[in-house]
């Protein structure tokens, strides 16, 4: 329907399945670069590293006393860091798997973990309600600062190159502007699951646990556009844009794929659309580079891998 | 093959050889072997790191941690090199009797000092099992209970009567040296009579064997029989027996609670169907017959028959059984069912027939009936409200006896009787007050108690008796419980009364009405029912004032599932069900009410300005530089980077006052002149500092010639650095010098990096009265006064050397100036070094504090005020321009 804006369908063929979790998997996490591989983390404390072409796992990394609840891989790849219930956010090393670091300092489990654009801070963000920045080039222990903000569980954080957003159950999405020096607090209403920015900056991303994925103006703070039809009401689920911007993609707590053009809002084909997990979809990542390729994760235990048919 | 030579010599010489002198050895080889047997004596000192602890075998028995741990543990405990092996399963077929298969005993893991200690321990014991006689004790009762689990009651008595008989203990041995005989009682002996009336027989009754011999002797007394109280081991009921049916043990049917009444029959040989049982037979250890049991200490065989006191149904239940045993036997033949079938062996047929249960028709239900509950419910209700239109007749009922007793008093009997009525003592304080008072009084407590409905709300209980205390609740208070914790959620009921409550007297005037009392609710429990909701309101209202902000009260407080007590009450729902509804509805218009607009907007998707808050934040200085992003220039003071200008500007008044302070302040033309307002500083004004007026003076008079200066002050060396400092200024007031040279005081080294002077900072109006000096840390000064210094060379590059002595910032507070340094003040010559050294101070003391240079304003008022009130401000009887002008006086 909309081919003629270069808003391309979703990728809705099943390539692969990686269903080696057991137990919910949280999250999924394309590698940088070229991404050709996938670290997904799950409620059975391992996190994976797979080649989603194949549908192979290469490795397990074990290290955590909890649940994993996200991920963040570093620029180049080498290292990843990841959090959970243990409430200490732990560095990687890919190659060796084991842990570098181990940061410690919430209070409660962490539930999103955010690398900086050449890793040299690590932003994590709690249910205690703080964002921490630590400091990933000195040994220092202590987070370098401690955003304390936030009222209610940070649900969701984004680093770029000069801002930080979180947003939070409180009904917020607070970014943090470091070259202006300023706190732009947006008052969504509803619980934020996700906030990411489009990649020039200019709009944002937010889904809420009112059923709704709202697109926001960054300068102003306007709503641009507001997708609807999926359930989402108590999971996180995470909203994201589709290739080159031109769709946004959420997974729903049916187990169900959205896919809305990102201008009119309209939701793609099909519509309804159907359902390819057992349970709620707990992360949806569309590939960096691909435009036919996507991955999604779910409470069933498995780790999906979507192309076009070819 | 020498020493044969040598013999050969030796007996050439006619000495033999084979003799012991000749074959002595003189040689000594080697270190001698210690002897194989130590010295014995004992008592040699042997130092402390070399004794040794052995048992009395020998073996080693202390061992160090690092050498004997393991050994310790070899010897001590297990016995073996592997350490303790659990035991494994091995088949008794192949080695039966060896003792390889008996279970582990833990004597199997003791050693010799245990086995003593254990041996001994159990010598204890038998000396204490052999207490009792005939195993009264539970040990020995269990003991032979398991024994009859195996044995039957035949052996077991040839057992007890073989073997041997027990030893006596040490009691009964006292007492048998004292004369006491088994089977007899304790005591001094009695008399043939007293012992027939002890038996209870009568002495006085002839009877032909008594013999008039036994007459003559005296009698052991009766043994007391021993009364065994049975322990309770089981969880039945007291008095329930085990043994027997409903109908047995209530006694109701005799014939089969005497079946089993009767002791059981030992199984067994030697007693037939049809053999009478002995007591020989009798299962001795049936458990309901040793119940009601009594048993003698000693059961001994050879007393006298008469003596033989049982108190227990051994023998009787013997004849009993005897007798019981008698129907039982033609059960076995005779008796068929009516179809000639025979019953079940040790069945018999009962002769009564089994009663049967009375059952009831059930009653016709009306075909048009349906269950209404409510009708129950309003009869009920109606039967309450003309309980309560009735009051009084119902309390005749129950005030009948005190009516009663009422009835006929003294009083009334008098006056019956026509007598004059005794003045009667006057009952309460109120009869001595007057009637217009006891009035007032009975208002106040009217409008005191009375809740506000009882004047404008006659619904409920006209007969009400005011409730003697009912706690007021205030409308603060009230209102703040509203929305506080509300304790009675699980009670619908409760809760909408507690809130009527909470509402009424949240706005009293606004004719809501308190919850009233319930029907069928004494006026006690409504006292005690307000009181609790008074209470609570007082307890569970939110906090308020500045810790309000830091909670928030729960929406919902999830408790599960409302359930609501007792009967389904439908009559009373629909109220209550309204009532929290209204409650809801209010509460959510309240929500409403107090939603901020920003939720409100959020609410309507009004997303933008609404809903947006901007406010600065100070992001860490690491995380810009991790970032690779400037630091923001942010307002927020920042004790170290931002010039005390700033800091000190807002701790006084304001900027409003400045300028009446300044027009006030006579004689500051020229600072008035650039006025208060002006916001910029060109190289003109910029080195004043932040003092316009500072230096005014010194502007005013004409600077003498340089070779005065040089006359008086100057040293040789000095009047080169001097003119070469002047050189250099001309040119290189703005580009930082590459290296201070350590001797050359041309320039202090100003800090590359410092920020330029801020811009606003001209007026510096001082509250004498309020002022007081701050402390800044000491390693911001120097840099300051490096800036000061610049923008001073500066000026005086533009102005065309005129001097102009900025020390005054330094030294205004600064205690530590000597004479010699105030004498040398004006000059330039003297100033780099004077800076390095306090460079050198600011280096080393870093950490010092040191007060805080006075506000610019301070140090230039003392030119427009009298000396006096200087002094007083600056602390310093030598203030700077009044030293300064001594200066050029001197000159």
């Amino acid at each position: 329907m909309a081919p003629s804006r270069g808003s391309q369908a979703l990728a809705r063929t099943l390539h692969k399945t990686l269903s080696n979790h057991r137990g919910p998997v949280h999250v999924v996490r394309y590698a940088k670069g070229t991404a050709k591989y996938v670290l997904s983390g799950g409620q059975d404390r391992s996190i994976r590293l797979w080649n989603p072409d194949l549908g192979t796992e290469i490795k397990k990394f074990e290290a955590h006393g909890y649940e994993v609840l996200s991920i963040s891989v570093s620029h180049d790849n080498t290292k990843f860091a990841s959090s959970g219930g243990d409430r200490s956010v732990f560095v990687w090393d890919v190659t060796a798997g084991v842990t570098t670091r181990r940061l410690a300092g919430h209070m409660g489990k962490v539930n999103v973990v955010e690398l900086n654009a050449d890793a040299t801070v690590l932003a994590s963000g709690s249910y205690d309600s703080t964002v921490r920045l630590w400091d990933l080039r000195a040994p220092a222990r202590a987070p370098i600062q401690v955003l304390e903000e936030a009222r209610d569980a940070v649900q969701t954080l984004h680093v770029d190159a000069t801002t930080i957003i979180a947003g939070s159950v409180d009904g917020h999405v607070r970014t943090y502007d470091l070259r202006k020096g300023e706190l732009r607090s947006d008052f969504i209403g509803q619980p934020v699951t996700s906030a990411i920015p489009s990649s020039d900056g200019t709009t944002l991303l937010v889904s809420t646990l009112d059923s709704h994925v709202r697109l926001f103006d960054t300068t102003s703070g306007k709503l641009l556009n507001a997708f609807t039809g999926h359930n989402h009401t108590s999971y996180r689920c995470r909203a994201c844009f589709g290739h080159e911007e031109a769709t946004v993609v959420c997974g729903d707590e049916d187990g169900a794929v959205w896919a809305w053009d990102l201008v009119d809002a309209t939701v793609l084909q099909p519509n309804p659309p159907p359902k390819v997990h057992d349970k709620v979809i707990t992360w949806t990542e569309h590939h960096p580079i691909d435009p036919g390729e996507m991955v999604t994760s779910s409470a069933d235990g498995t780790v999906k891998v979507w192309r076009h048919p070819s | 093959m020498s020493t044969a030579r040598l013999k050969r010599k030796l007996g050439d010489l006619g000495i033999d050889t084979s003799s012991r002198k000749a074959n002595e050895n003189f040689c000594l080889i080697g270190t001698p072997l210690p002897p194989l047997e130590k010295s014995k004596d004992t008592g040699e000192f042997v130092p402390l790191w070399k004794q040794e602890v052995r048992d009395e075998k020998g073996r080693r028995r202390l061992h160090g941690a690092f050498t004997g741990g393991f050994s310790a543990g070899y010897f001590n405990t297990v016995g073996s090199k592997e350490g303790w092996t659990p035991s494994t399963f091995i088949s008794s077929r192949s080695d039966r009797a060896t003792n390889k298969n008996r279970p582990s005993r833990p004597e199997d893991f003791m050693d010799e000092e245990d086995l003593t200690g254990m041996r001994d321990d159990q010598k204890l014991v038998d000396e204490h099992e052999q207490m009792d006689l005939l195993g009264g004790t539970q040990d020995e009762m269990s003991k032979r209970g398991l024994g009859a689990d195996d044995k039957d009651a035949i052996t077991l008595a040839l057992e007890q009567s073989l073997l041997p008989a027990p030893k006596d203990s040490v009691g009964a041995r006292i007492l048998k040296k004292m004369g006491w005989r088994i089977g007899q009682g304790v005591g001094p002996r009695i008399t043939w009579r007293q012992r027939e009336i002890a038996f209870g027989r009568n002495p006085d009754v002839p009877s032909d064997d008594i013999d008039e011999e036994a007459k003559k002797h005296l009698y052991a007394p009766r043994d007391t029989p021993l009364i065994i109280v049975e322990r309770k081991e089981n969880f039945h009921g007291l008095g329930y027996d085990p043994g027997l049916g409903l109908h047995a043990s209530l006694g109701v049917a005799p014939e089969a609670s005497k079946q089993s009444n009767g002791p059981r029959l030992a199984g067994g040989f030697g007693l037939g169907a049809l053999n009478d049982a002995d007591d020989d037979d009798l299962d001795v250890y049936d458990h309901s017959q040793i119940r009601g049991r009594n048993h003698h200490a000693y059961d001994a065989n050879d007393v006298h028959d008469e003596e033989h006191v049982l108190m227990s149904s051994r023998s009787q239940g013997a004849r009993d059984l005897g007798k019981a045993a008698q129907p039982q036997r033609p059960s076995t033949g005779k008796v068929v069912f009516r179809d000639g079938k025979q019953p079940l062996n040790g069945f018999i047929i009962s002769e009564k027939p089994v009663a049967e249960d009375l059952c009831f028709p059930i009653p016709d239900v009306p075909k048009d009936w349906t269950p209404n509950p409510k009708r129950v419910w309003e009869m009920e209700k109606a039967n309450s409200k003309d309980k309560e239109n009735a009051s009084i007749p119902p309390p005749s009922q129950t005030q009948s006896h005190a009516q009663w007793k009422k009835g006929i008093s003294a009083n009334q009997r008098g006056a019956a009787l026509g007598e004059t009525p005794l003045p009667s003592a006057p009952r309460s304080i109120f009869e001595y007050i007057s009637k217009k008072d006891q009035e007032r009084i009975k208002n106040i407590a009217a409008s005191r108690f009375a809740p506000p409905s009882t004047s404008d709300d006659p619904s409920p209980g006209p007969s009400l008796p005011t409730p003697p205390t009912i706690t007021h609740t205030e409308p603060h208070v009230a209102q703040a419980a509203l929305h506080g914790f509300q304790p009675f959620t699980t009670d619908p009921t409760k809760q909408a009364r507690y809130t009527a409550y909470l509402h009424a007297h949240a706005n009293p005037g606004s004719g809501t009405i308190p919850p009233a009392q319930k029907p069928g609710q004494s006026a006690e429990e409504f006292a005690k029912e307000i009181n609790d909701y008074a209470k609570s309101a007082a307890l569970f209202r939110p906090v308020s004032g500045a810790m309000a902000g830091r909670f928030t009260s729960a929406a919902v407080l999830d408790l599960g599932p409302k359930i609501i007590e007792g009967l389904h009450t439908p009559a009373a729902q629909p109220e209550e069900g309204a009532d929290s509804m209204d409650v809801a509805e209010e509460k959510l218009k309240e929500e409403v009410k107090e939603e901020a607009p920003k939720v409100h907007a959020a609410r309507l998707g009004m997303y933008g300005v609404m809903t947006r808050e901007v406010c600065t934040w100070q992001p860490a200085r690491l995380l810009c530089k991790r970032f690779g992003v400037k630091e923001p220039d942010l307002d927020v003071p920042d004790d170290t980077s931002v010039p005390s200008a700033q800091t000190a500007a807002p701790e006084f008044t304001g900027a409003a006052p400045a300028d009446e302070f300044a027009d006030a302040s006579a004689g500051v033309t020229q600072a008035e002149g650039r006025g208060s307002g002006s916001s910029k500083r060109d190289v003109a004004n910029i080195g004043m500092g932040e003092d316009d007026g500072q230096g005014d003076d010194v502007l005013t008079y004409e600077r003498p010639g340089m070779d005065i200066f040089k006359a008086i002050f100057a040293s040789d060396d000095e009047e080169s650095d001097e003119e070469k400092d002047r050189i250099d200024d001309v040119d290189e007031v703005d580009e930082p010098p590459a290296v201070s040279a350590p001797a050359g005081p041309s320039n202090p080294a100003p800090d590359p990096d410092v920020k330029p002077p801020p811009s606003n900072g001209i007026v510096e109006d001082v509250d004498l009265a309020t002022f007081k000096p701050t402390f800044i840390p000491r390693g911001s000064k120097p840099k300051e006064t490096e800036k000061k210094e610049r923008k001073n060379k500066k000026q005086k590059s533009s102005k065309g050397g005129i001097l102009v002595s900025f020390d005054v910032d330094e030294d205004g507070g600064d205690s530590s100036l000597t004479a010699a340094r105030q004498k040398h003040r004006d000059r330039d010559s003297e100033r780099p070094r004077k800076k390095k050294r306090k460079d050198r101070e600011g280096d080393g003391g870093e950490d010092m504090w040191v007060e805080k240079p006075l506000p610019d304003i301070v140090k230039a008022l003392p030119v427009n005020l009298s000396l006096d009130e200087e002094s007083q401000v600056s602390g310093q009887g030598s203030g700077p321009p009044r030293a300064r002008k001594r200066a050029v006086d001197f000159m």
